[in-house]
């Protein structure tokens, strides 16, 4: 059966098990046939799952007792984000989509389960842009953490990985010397990691120097020749993932 | 005798409810985003399932009655409020510290952000059925609604969501934004 033939309501009562065997079975049947559908009905599982893993764990209230001890597990939890950034991946088509597969995830265990499969044996290097536009000092940290976390989870899984930090605007301060509390921090982190580079935003340093009239200096490792906009673009244009901070 | 029997009826539907609670306080708060409505909110509910429990004809759908009353008790306050559609001031969703990890904290946090723009119509809907796990008829009857509007509310916010999770990535309104471009 032709994907047209489907409304967004009639995948919905499918991924929602609200139809008979029959019509279930026709729409799996038209899904191993055609991507196009698949990737509609993976978009759609996958909201349903962002929306059911962002109240998974909620703030609790100062006069809640008792709490859900079975989702307090690191197991689950470990599960929880590897399906979230899987949902994420499946909505915004920057993870490998094996639909086939992907249509049957039911838990979070599952999805983890997935998740790790995927990665052992898509091995192909991965590039991504981490691109840092603010001066916070906790947002640059979450930056950091970000970066030696990626760094760790590609390492475990053995999948070579490139990873650009980019700093644009406020966000060069990360990189300024007499600025920045992580110099020695991100030193460290390039040191250790070769496939790490550094770049600050050519035109955000010539406006800094204006605005504070005196020279800003950078990092030594930090490669300061093209505007960020120009990196990005560049980098955009070859298949990078991109990550904004 | 039949008073023993009553007390343990009692107590069994006590332990029922209260095993509940932290599912009931978690829908709340997705409707909410605020954690001392969301346990009024569920405080309020077990009360009036107390009180009310002998209405409760069948057992099977203890469930369903229980968010009936939750659902019941948030649009009384919406209406106290004066809000009975939208409600966009009382979240406290910049306290993410209960989400242990970053990157989790900035996923769930732009999915909650998606999910608090919705009208509040679908929202109730959709975190019914994809967060509590409500079949489309279970949810007609919590809301009260005909099943084809639960279909087609829930239709709205996914689309809403799919659009707003996409959209936002690119437009830059929320704090991580995760996006290929090809």
């Amino acid at each position: 059966m032709n994907n047209k033939t489907y409304t967004d309501e009639k995948l919905n009562l499918f991924i929602d098990d609200q139809l008979d065997t029959d019509e279930k079975d026709e729409i799996r049947h038209s899904i191993l046939d055609d991507s196009e559908l698949r990737e509609r009905v993976c978009q759609l599982k996958a909201v349903r799952e962002l929306v059911a893993y962002a109240y998974e764990k909620v703030p609790e209230s100062d006069c809640t007792n008792g709490q859900d001890k079975s989702l307090s597990s690191r197991y689950l939890w470990k599960g929880i984000a590897a399906s979230l950034m899987l949902a994420i991946g499946m909505l915004t088509g920057w993870v490998v989509n094996d639909a086939a597969h992907s249509m049957e995830l039911a838990s979070a265990e599952d999805v983890f389960q997935y998740y790790k499969h995927t990665e052992q044996v898509d091995r192909a290097e991965r590039k991504i842009i981490l691109h840092v536009t603010t001066g916070d000092i906790s947002a640059v940290n979450g930056a950091l953490d970000e970066a030696e976390q990626l760094l760790a989870s590609y390492r475990e899984a053995g999948t070579p990985m490139k990873l650009d930090i980019v700093t644009y605007k406020e966000g060069i301060n990360m990189l300024r010397v007499g600025v920045s509390p992580y110099v020695d921090r991100i030193e460290e982190l390039v040191e250790h990691n070769k496939n790490v580079s550094l770049y600050a935003c050519m035109r955000s340093i010539d406006k800094i120097e204006k605005k504070e009239g005196k020279p800003v200096v950078m990092m030594e490792k930090a490669v300061t020749d093209k505007s960020a906009q120009e990196l990005i673009s560049e980098r955009l244009q070859k298949g990078w993932i991109y990550i904004k901070v | 005798m039949k008073t023993i029997k009553n007390l343990f009826a009692a107590t069994r539907l006590k332990q029922e409810f209260a095993d509940r609670r932290n599912k009931l306080y978690r829908v709340a708060y997705s409707w909410c985003h605020n954690t001392a409505l969301a346990d009024d909110l569920v405080q309020e509910t077990m009360l009036k399932a107390m009180k009310k429990a002998d209405s409760l004809r069948d057992q099977a759908t203890l469930d369903t009655w229980l968010y009936r009353i939750l659902l019941n008790n948030w649009h009384d306050y919406l209406r106290v409020q004066g809000r009975n559609v939208e409600l966009y001031d009382v979240g406290d969703e910049s306290q993410l510290e209960h989400v242990d990890n970053y990157q989790q904290s900035q996923i769930v946090g732009r999915v909650r952000s998606s999910i608090e723009r919705l009208p509040m119509s679908l929202r109730e809907v959709v975190t019914l059925a994809d967060f509590a796990g409500f079949s489309y008829a279970e949810i007609a009857e919590i809301v009260d609604i005909p099943i084809g509007t639960v279909m087609s509310r829930l239709f709205r916010a996914r689309q809403n969501l799919k659009k707003q999770l996409l959209d936002l990535a690119g437009e830059g309104k929320i704090p991580v934004k995760l996006l290929r471009v090809k």
